[in-house]
């Protein structure tokens, strides 16, 4: 949109960017203050808002530490590590053959599944948690990161499988026609001619489900509760819930367990901005 | 398309379906015979099928209308919240300008990051004697104590609701980004040439035309917003000031090992899902038309 710059409305703008930056970083850079404050400083009546002498003590506690406190939270950077991987190596290639047939080829009940698909974004997690716990116990999957995994790759399978049809939906039909009438099979096309026209979309794909895994909270505090799978999310919530004392290892474990997907989201953005749009239309 | 045989659509599909079903479809079944029987892990030789009693019980119970006007406060805080700054935040994007990139890398980390952690971070701009905001109060003399932000009902639930849409903007700000790009220039040209103001060309053009992207994303929050779960645990733990449907339905289950009662909870979580859920779908088959 083109407008005519004044000097109030260049002050406005820059006034609103401000804001803007304040209000989505601003809780960031308040929780990294108070990581790096020593404790001394932050008991008694503090209206400061820096630290004299600020530490990165925390942050070495946790990374290097042998205490049982700094194990356990790096196993948990692990399992969600291994966790997020094999979600992306399983649930990815089950979302492309779901979401190609649908997109892409005629048969019963497609349309009928599209609705089921979009309907079931809505249905809370826990609606199957219950019977799933109990099933876990009898198979003995509680705390297996593959039973964890699938879970995972159920909750967001509806959504991932939506924003890969809505990209194939906007290729062109003829796309395909030229390979079928060479005689190619269904799968052959899907792997030569659709998969690597769309790989934009593949790996924003691929983003969300990394994002998605490395934040789950709920399933794994049900599903996970020992520490040999227990993820990153479950171990920094401990800090809080099981109340420490020590704010400054409680902010410090927070900053951490944000830096992969903050990273994610500053170097990828483009393609999760894509994602994000994409997701949301009809295709 | 030539006709083929159709196997290959159903192979191709069989490992999404055979695991839906599996771990979707059939639990959440399952979970509503849970809700039809007694079933209390501590007094397992009472087990019995007691038809829509769990849910008698329930409706009958004030903990359960308190947790129900929190989620409710919470839903509608968070719609506001999200659209309105969400709004602004996308016509802030839609400027051209050399740090675009930087503003946009801004908007989206919220989004990207744990909503447990967001719940932490956020803790400590409200915390009553280490918070950012108690601290700013204090330094400005505009209270003498620190306020209880975190202990009082109605502004731990707006705070949760807050932190939520935090986390929901984002996304908000990014669909309605792109609708906004979507409408064709000489719309507002031609409203120019006919001598509209800033202000008309926003209620007459920009803001009809955002409507259907504006319908998914007032749904999907909504669904986010009911079942808002990480954040409370981070803000307020386990406890009760702050309950909502979800905790409600988790402490019911896990914590006092109810399954019937916690199962028959989680079925009226699902059913106001389920409604926001058909709305989600009949906007996003909604198509944008420009003139």
């Amino acid at each position: 949109m083109k407008r005519k710059r004044t000097a109030g409305s260049r002050i406005g703008y820059t006034a609103a960017v401000v804001l803007f930056i304040v209000f989505c970083l601003g809780p960031i850079l308040w929780s990294f203050i108070m990581s790096i404050t020593p404790q001394s400083e932050m008991m008694g009546e503090v209206t400061t808002f820096f630290p004299e002498n600020p530490t990165f003590g925390n942050y070495k506690k946790l990374l290097l530490d042998t205490e049982q406190q700094a194990l356990l939270y790096r196993r948990g950077i692990g399992n969600s590590m291994k966790a997020a991987l094999l979600s992306l190596l399983i649930g990815i290639p089950m979302a492309v053959l779901c979401a190609y047939p649908m997109s892409r080829l005629k048969f019963k009940g497609s349309v009928v599944m599209r609705n089921v698909l979009l309907f079931t974004m809505a249905i809370p997690v826990f609606a199957t948690i219950i019977p799933l716990y109990k099933l876990y116990i009898s198979l003995r999957l509680l705390n297996n990161l593959a039973g964890l995994v699938l879970v995972y790759i159920t909750s967001f399978l509806p959504m991932t499988v939506w924003l890969l049809i809505s990209y194939f939906d906007t290729l062109p039909q003829e796309l395909e026609e030229a390979a079928y009438v060479d005689g190619g099979s269904k799968f052959y096309v899907m792997l030569k001619i659709i998969l690597p026209v769309s790989y934009p979309i593949i790996f924003a794909a691929s983003l969300i489900v990394f994002l998605q895994t490395w934040n789950q909270f709920q399933i794994p505090l049900i599903l996970a509760p020992g520490h040999e799978t227990k993820p990153i999310a479950v171990v920094a919530s401990e800090f809080v819930t099981k109340s420490t004392v020590d704010y400054g290892l409680m902010n410090a474990g927070g900053i951490i367990a944000l830096i992969p997907p903050a990273i994610i989201a500053i170097v990828f953005r483009k393609f999760l901005i894509q994602g994000i749009a994409g997701g949301s239309t009809k295709g | 398309m030539k006709k083929r045989k159709n196997t290959p659509p159903y192979i191709m599909l069989a490992p999404s379906v055979v695991l839906m079903c599996g771990l979707v479809f059939y639990p959440i079944l399952v979970t509503f015979t849970y809700s039809l029987q007694q079933m209390k892990l501590t007094e397992p030789q009472n087990d019995k099928i007691v038809g829509f009693k769990n849910y008698q019980m329930i409706l009958a119970d004030s903990n359960f209308w308190y947790s129900f006007l929190n989620s409710i406060i919470i839903l509608v805080g968070v719609v506001i919240l999200t659209v309105v700054i969400g709004i602004a935040f996308a016509m802030l994007l839609n400027v051209n300008t050399k740090i675009k990139g930087v503003l946009t890398a801004a908007a989206i980390i919220p989004w990207a990051l744990p909503p447990i952690v967001n719940g932490v971070m956020w803790r400590w701009i409200f915390h009553p004697s280490y918070g950012f905001l108690n601290r700013l109060l204090l330094r400005c003399e505009l209270i003498e104590e620190p306020v209880q932000w975190l202990s009082n009902r109605f502004s731990v639930i707006l705070i949760v609701a807050l932190v939520v849409a935090w986390r929901n903007i984002p996304f908000c700000a990014i669909v309605l980004l792109s609708a906004l790009q979507g409408i064709p220039s000489h719309i507002y040209e031609s409203a120019a040439i006919d001598g509209s103001s800033t202000g008309q060309m926003f209620r007459k053009i920009t803001l009809p035309l955002l409507m259907p992207s504006l319908g998914i994303v007032v749904t999907s929050t909504s669904i986010n917003a009911i079942n808002v779960f990480d954040e409370i645990v981070s803000l307020s733990g386990y406890g009760d000031v702050s309950k909502t449907l979800m905790m409600d339905a988790y402490l019911r289950t896990f914590n006092f090992l109810d399954y019937g009662a916690g199962s028959a909870i989680t079925y009226i979580i699902m059913i106001f899902a389920g409604i926001l859920g058909l709305l989600y779908i009949r906007n996003l088959y909604r198509e944008v038309n420009y003139l």
